[in-house]
């Protein structure tokens, strides 16, 4: 007899496997019990039997052919999926590929417009993408770049996936030069000029993932057990953020932002150009629901590289203090060294707070478009171009390290930008309210998203802490768990 | 056959958008497959569009008078991004008062349009003239 109203959720990381027991009551669900456990890299069940039993103590998990609760579970399979994306025109084929990649979860290591040279396929070849994304041309435009480049790919040593996203008129020559490969063709991310056509390859490449994270490790095991499909764990949180904006009155302009040890996602939900504003649009119209992934940009394994990114924000951010960017310098090498390390003094959460901000403020601003004013025979326009974050009016903060923040009650701290000399304005939202996932339920929560939309969006919006801006309180060094809830 | 493929669009910060409808319904008509950018287009857009669809000419409307300022260097630009052999035509309101179309069209011929056209050209003329230049030029692209 398996119970319906209760469910429980795994989320297998990296480093931690996860997992909460949730009960179903009315139009919402509420955590009953959590656990957590090292992720067992060799055998991934391991690790999950282990936080099952945590749950419920009654049952042996390693032997059990059916489930006495439905579980689903989703992995992040080593951090994501690697694409690169190889488009046409940089501000359409190409912006419209990074998009759908970084909506089907996964991160860009790559991406090229144009013709792919030599140095781009070294590149490739040596970054080894999970999934190398063609596309380029409208159906019956371009074929000539599509299959110059499929020709470059099928004499290259790269041998990930294939996705071809392009031209529909150009499918028989790129398959047939691709055939060695392995290839999957879908519809064209861009069937007419400036139409954007997404899902499709967002599936295809949901696909990819799905099959690359269950299979080794041991996930068909659990597949079989549970008889449910994994879900890739960016895509989760992907799927609760349209809940959440599709179903929670109120929450329908708003952003997320996840930080890990090494990256930082953002999300968006909101309406991405408003025609009204007397703005005029360059480039394409940026769907409502946005992901973006900073690779570099991450508390622990991307510390030295978030450090670089934001050397000028963080000397900003440290005039007037008594620490300095060299001491600073000297923790973030101690990071790199041990990516477990918890900050052992005031000092060191210092930096780490400003590390956070510094992430926070540039993922921030690669997710968020521009305006610009040009001067035009008709006088002065504005320009706008990616999307409009301004009428963002909340955000939620989640993630080990922001989960932890909000447990400590601490705000995020949008950092002091330094002056750029930029006729670009960026579009940033203009007033928020900063809500934090201290209970970190999120990502366990997405798993439900798909399913139970409007359940699991009602539950993500009642476990959030609201946290105002900062008063400013002297605040007491407190060790906080750094990984886990 | 495949259409060919035509992009179309009203240039710089233009609004006016009749004439735009009536050249594509033309147009597609005639049997081109025809990518319209609509009104107030950057050359930027035009070019993009005309790689991505692989267009073989580009149709420039200007009707408010600030055609000479905004049409100028989108020839350059598209040999720039490759697109050498691409058909530019240009048409409407082109220059500001009465000025003799003959000296209109000279100083746009100049800047590398293939045609001028002004307000009251035959669009029957033109799509003929469009045909017969498609006919004598290569296609550029593959
Ligand atoms: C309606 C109109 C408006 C409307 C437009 C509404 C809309 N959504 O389109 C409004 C009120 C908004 C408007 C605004 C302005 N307008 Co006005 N407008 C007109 C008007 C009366 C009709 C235009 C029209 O729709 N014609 C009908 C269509 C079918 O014809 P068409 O546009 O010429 O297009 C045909 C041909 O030109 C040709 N063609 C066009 N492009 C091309 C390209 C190629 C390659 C080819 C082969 C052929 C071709 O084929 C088309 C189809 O047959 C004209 C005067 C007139 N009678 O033309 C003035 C006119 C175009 N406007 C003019 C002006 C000055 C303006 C403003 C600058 C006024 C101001 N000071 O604010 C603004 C500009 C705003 C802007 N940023 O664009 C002037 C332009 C002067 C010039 N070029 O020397 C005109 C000529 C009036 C005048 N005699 O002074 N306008």
């Amino acid at each position: 007899m398996i119970e319906e109203d209760r469910k429980i959720c795994v989320d297998i990381g990296s480093t931690w496997t996860k997992a909460a027991m949730f009960n179903l009551s009315h139009d919402r669900f509420s955590v009953e019990t959590r656990a957590v456990m090292a992720t067992t890299t060799d055998h991934l069940p391991e690790g999950v039997y282990g936080v099952l039993h945590h749950l419920m103590p009654g049952h042996d998990w390693h032997s059990l052919e059916s489930t006495p609760v439905p579980v689903h579970f989703a992995s992040s399979a080593k951090g994501g999926l690697n694409v690169a994306v190889v488009g046409l025109v940089p501000e359409m084929t190409l912006q419209i590929a990074r998009l759908a990649a970084f909506s089907a979860g996964a991160r860009i290591c790559a991406a090229y417009p144009y013709r792919l040279t030599r140095s781009c396929i070294a590149a490739i070849e040596q970054a080894r993408p999970d999934i190398l994304l063609l596309c380029g041309g409208t159906d019956g435009g371009n074929e000539r770049y599509v299959t110059e480049n499929a020709r470059a790919i099928a004499g290259s040593a790269f041998c990930g996936t294939v996705v071809y996203a392009g031209n529909n008129q150009a499918v028989d020559h790129v398959s047939d030069l691709l055939s060695e490969r392995d290839l999957r063709v879908t519809e064209n991310l861009m069937p007419d000029f400036g139409r954007l056509n997404i899902e499709p390859v967002r599936e295809t490449i949901r696909q990819v993932f799905l099959e690359r994270i269950i299979s080794g490790k041991g996930l068909d095991e659990l597949v079989r057990r549970f008889k449910t499909q994994p879900v890739p764990t960016p895509l989760a949180v992907l799927n609760l953020v349209e809940a959440i904006g599709n179903h929670v009155a109120g929450w329908d302009n708003f952003a997320m932002i996840d930080m890990g040890g090494a990256t930082t996602d953002f999300y968006s939900f909101c309406e991405a150009y408003y025609p009204d504003s007397g703005t005029i649009l360059k480039g394409i119209v940026e769907p409502t629901l946005k992901r973006t992934v900073e690779g570099d940009l991450g508390m622990r394994v991307s510390a030295a590289s978030a450090f670089e990114t934001a050397r000028e924000l963080l000397l900003a951010n440290l005039e007037g203090s008594e620490q300095s960017l060299e001491i600073m310098s000297a923790y973030i090498d101690r990071l790199a060294a041990n990516t477990s390390h918890l900050p052992a003094d005031l000092a060191e959460q210092q930096f780490d707070q400003l590390l956070a901000s510094a992430c926070v403020y540039h993922s921030l601003m690669r997710h968020a478009g521009t305006i610009e004013e040009v001067y035009t025979a008709k006088g002065p326009v504005w320009a706008q171009s990616g999307k409009d974050l301004r009428r963002v009016n909340r955000i939620i903060g989640t993630g080990g390290f922001l989960a932890a923040m909000g447990r400590a009650g601490d705000a995020l701290e949008m950092p002091v930008a330094p002056a750029v000399k930029s006729d670009k304005i960026p579009l940033l939202p203009k007033d928020f309210e900063y809500f934090s996932d201290s209970d970190y339920v999120l990502p366990l929560l997405g798993c439900l998203a798909a399913k139970y939309p409007q359940q699991s969006a009602a539950t993500a919006v009642s476990y959030l802490t609201s946290l105002h801006h900062n008063e400013e309180q002297v605040k007491e060094f407190s060790h906080r768990e750094f990984t886990h809830a | 056959m495949t259409p060919v493929n035509i992009v179309l669009g009203v240039i710089g910060f233009d609004c006016h958008s009749v004439g735009n409808k009536i050249l594509e319904a033309f147009f597609t008509e005639a049997g081109f497959k025809v990518t319209n950018l609509g009104v107030m287009v950057s050359q930027e857009e035009f070019i993009s569009a005309a790689i991505e669809t692989d267009a073989r000419a580009i149709l420039v409307s200007s009707l408010y008078g600030h055609g000479e300022i905004d049409c100028a260097g989108l020839r350059e630009k598209c040999i720039e991004k490759g697109l050498e052999e691409i058909l530019l035509y240009v048409g409407g309101n082109l220059v500001v008062g009465k000025t003799a179309f003959a000296e209109v069209e000279e100083k746009f011929l100049k800047m590398g349009y293939d045609r001028v056209f002004g307000p009251d050209c035959s669009l029957e003329k033109v799509v003929e003239l469009l045909n017969e230049d498609l006919d004598s030029r290569p296609k550029g692209n593959d």
